[in-house]
């Protein structure tokens, strides 16, 4: 290794560190306050990740408009991970050491956000809550260290609704087909549990690889087994190219789907017409008026509707640190991951979203009264592994439109749970 | 500073592993000739291997043996070259882009074979509490990084220093008479298949090595670390470099994991995060820009081959 390479090092060096010296501000541990974040804005999770940038984004302003944290504007720095684990790692550990941010937010794909845990934000102690990684390993094994949160519930919540539902709407000899990730093994391993206490019979399970052109050779696996329903899980842009293979083989239309669907892109994509009735779980959109805080503040604000996979607990996560980060008695990791836990105190003063509450609560705390956030996915309070749970809800198609069908409340999905584990 | 020193180590970790990588390839490719479009396959091959050889035991994995370190480096370099050395017999015969196609097909199969082989690889839930060398020692995040840069400097020093020997040996210039005219080393007397097939294995070794390395490192692994995207980047490295120089190769690797990250730094701080979607489509562009002016401007890339007819004639 002689001249060449070292001199290309030192330059490189050189060009970093004036790269680095643009903002004069990066060791100021005072204003503004830094809050990092890390989404796939590219990549094969882009289209539905635009929505959710937009969701964090109006978290940011909404604190800012109510007072920002301990007095200090909040500066969002946001960076794409691409989809690709080398890159998101690369990106936190940026976050983390030259931005010095005080926590951040994201990511998406479980296989990002697992190496992230692991070798940044757990060593260096820094808070990280993500909208939509649902790997359950990654709370309950204790890889995080105590600092990893997510605003999402796990794909169980889900998976033992998603069986309630079919049993209640007498799905027999159900034929499932998975994306083979996280999110689809664990919804897979959670349903069957489900399901067989809840008195439904699954014909077959075929996984599918996501990105592919064709599911032809799933969807003749899947028909192969005589199924009389479908449970789809999986993500979008496939669902509609199996939707219509399976539909266009004469597979049955009695078809379950998860919440990734729950989008139009979907219902058009397969065809109004051909989905009608198609039904689905999404996690915990309580009705209420802090929900419909945040939808109209969304909408008023991007001109679109904040349906979307990520949208409301992407919202929820930007403002759980908000308001940790001004219940914690200084901005480092440990105080922060103690205040989370404050964000939602039993007997205290309900907290919903939009910048008016955030500035109702910034005074609670200045006058150390206790607070109970419920926001845009309902309230939000985290167990001891830094899981929330919460109500699920039902969505169905009908005439081109996604509507809401009914909620399973979190005490129907408590006994709900208590049934499926005993 | 110490937050930009920690991550200058952090990113120059990452380099060298790549490098280790690059190097593997350049075997291959730059001085043989063997278009290997699997790397992603041989470094997933040693990932999982330390993996499964070093993690601490769970009761759902059959894997997770809880091994030393340095078990799992040489494990994981093992089961690489038995790896190698199956599919170079099934596919060395393959010449230019076929054997391209083929290495291409194994490395996505080997990707899903990690996916789907949940007992032993956790599947896409990944495998975690894989052994940091020395983090008893080593207990911050700064001092543990430092001391890893160290020891990669070591191995990479090392593959270097030996890739070097065994080049300049008679060894390595029947590798250079095949790249250039096999017909013609053949006519020499020497068995092309045999030599393709050793470098072949070799630098798949290099492959496997590398992949020990980030895992243990990172301290997770998943299917997702083991993309085709990373068979094009380790690539581009190559090509950036100068292939069939390995100092190129080391410079190449910088240099491309140099634009990724500096790229993602430059749109963030330029772009606000409202418009990061469209600020992160601009990165990508970028760095394709800058991969195209590259080969535009300097076709043998940074430092290539040095010509050569004979050591005798080169004054």
């Amino acid at each position: 290794m002689s001249h060449p390479v070292s001199r290309a090092l030192g330059a490189l060096a050189l060009a970093a560190g004036a790269l680095l010296a643009l903002p004069a501000h990066a060791q100021a541990p005072s204003c503004p306050v830094k809050l990092g974040g890390i989404l796939p804005l590219t990549g094969s999770m882009a289209p539905i990740t635009k929505k959710i940038a937009q969701a964090a984004e109006l978290g940011i302003e909404h604190i800012n408009q109510g007072g920002g944290i301990k007095g200090c504007p909040v500066q969002f720095i946001l960076r794409d991970d691409q989809g690709q684990p080398t890159v998101g790692v690369d990106a936190a550990k940026f976050l983390v050491e030259v931005e010095r941010v005080a926590a951040f937010t994201g990511t998406i794909s479980s296989g990002v956000t697992g190496p992230i845990i692991t070798s940044v934000t757990a060593p260096s102690k820094v808070v990280q809550v993500t909208c939509c990684s649902t790997a359950s390993s990654f709370t309950a094994d204790g890889r995080g260290g105590g600092y990893f949160f997510r605003t999402i519930p796990t794909s169980k919540t889900q998976a033992y609704a998603t069986a309630s539902e079919t049993a209640r709407r007498s799905f027999k000899k159900t034929a499932i087909i998975y994306v083979n990730t996280d999110f689809g093994t664990d919804m897979l391993r959670f349903y069957r549990a489900a399901s067989a206490k809840l008195g439904g019979d699954i014909a077959v399970e075929v996984a599918y690889n996501d990105n592919q052109p064709s599911y032809r050779a799933e969807v003749t696996r899947a028909l192969a087994a005589k199924p009389e329903s479908l449970l789809l899980i999986g993500f979008p842009k496939d669902a509609v190219t199996i939707v219509r293979e399976w539909l266009s083989m004469g597979g049955p239309n009695k078809v379950a789907l998860n919440n990734s669907m729950r989008t139009l892109d979907f219902v058009n994509g397969v065809g109004a017409r051909f989905v009608e009735d198609f039904f689905g779980m999404d996690n915990a959109q309580v009705a209420g008026p802090h929900v419909d805080a945040f939808n109209q503040a969304f909408e008023k604000k991007w001109n679109a509707d904040s349906k979307g996979p990520g949208v409301h607990t992407q919202y929820d996560a930007v403002m759980v640190l908000g308001l940790a980060m001004n219940i914690a008695k200084d901005l480092t990791g440990p105080s922060i991951r103690e205040a989370i836990r404050r964000v939602h105190t039993p007997g205290g003063t309900l907290i919903g979203t939009g910048p008016a509450e955030f500035k109702k609560a910034v005074e609670l705390i200045k006058a150390g009264r206790p607070i109970k956030y419920t926001g845009a996915t309902g309230p939000i309070e985290f167990d001891a592994n830094g899981d929330v749970t919460g109500p699920a809800l039902v969505w169905k198609i009908t005439g081109g439109k996604i509507e809401t069908d009914r909620i399973i409340s979190i005490e129907d999905m408590q006994s709900l749970q208590k049934r499926v584990e005993n | 500073m110490i937050g930009i020193t920690s991550y200058l180590v952090f990113f120059l970790c990452v380099v060298l592993v790549l490098s280790v990588l690059t190097l593997g390839l350049n075997l291959q490719w730059g001085f043989t000739g063997l278009f290997n479009a699997g790397v992603a396959g041989f470094y997933a091959i040693g990932g999982y291997t330390h993996a499964i050889l070093t993690a601490a035991p769970q009761p759902q994995y059959l894997g997770n043996f809880g091994l030393p370190w340095i078990v799992g480096i040489a494990g994981a370099m093992a089961l690489t070259a038995l790896a190698a050395l199956l599919i170079g017999l099934l596919t060395i015969r393959l010449r230019g882009d076929f054997l391209a196609i083929a290495t291409f097909g194994i490395a996505i199969l080997i990707q899903l074979v990690t996916l789907n082989l949940e007992p032993l690889t956790g599947g896409s839930q990944g495998l975690t509490r894989i052994a940091k060398p020395m983090s008893s020692v080593f207990t911050t995040p700064l001092a543990y990084n430092i001391f890893y840069l160290v020891l990669l400097i070591g191995v990479v020093a090392l593959v270097y220093w030996a890739l070097g020997r065994i080049l300049a040996s008679p060894w390595g210039r029947v590798l250079r008479a095949i790249r250039e005219d096999e017909t013609a080393a053949i006519a020499l007397g020497k068995s092309a298949l045999r030599f393709r097939l050793e470098s072949f294995v070799l630098g798949s070794t290099l492959m496997g090595l590398a992949g020990a390395l980030y895992v243990s490192f990172i301290g997770f692994v998943s299917p997702f670390d083991f993309l085709p995207i990373l068979t094009f980047q380790v690539w581009a490295m190559l090509i950036v470099g100068g292939s069939g120089n390995n100092r190129g190769a080391l410079l190449g690797t910088l240099v491309v994991w140099g634009i990724w990250a500096a790229s993602g730094v430059t749109v963030s701080k330029l772009v606000p995060p409202s418009h990061a979607a469209q600020g992160a489509a601009i990165q990508v562009i970028l760095i394709g820009l800058v991969l195209v002016l590259m080969l535009l401007y300097r076709p043998r890339g940074l430092i290539g081959e040095r010509p050569m007819v004979s050591r005798h004639l080169d004054g």
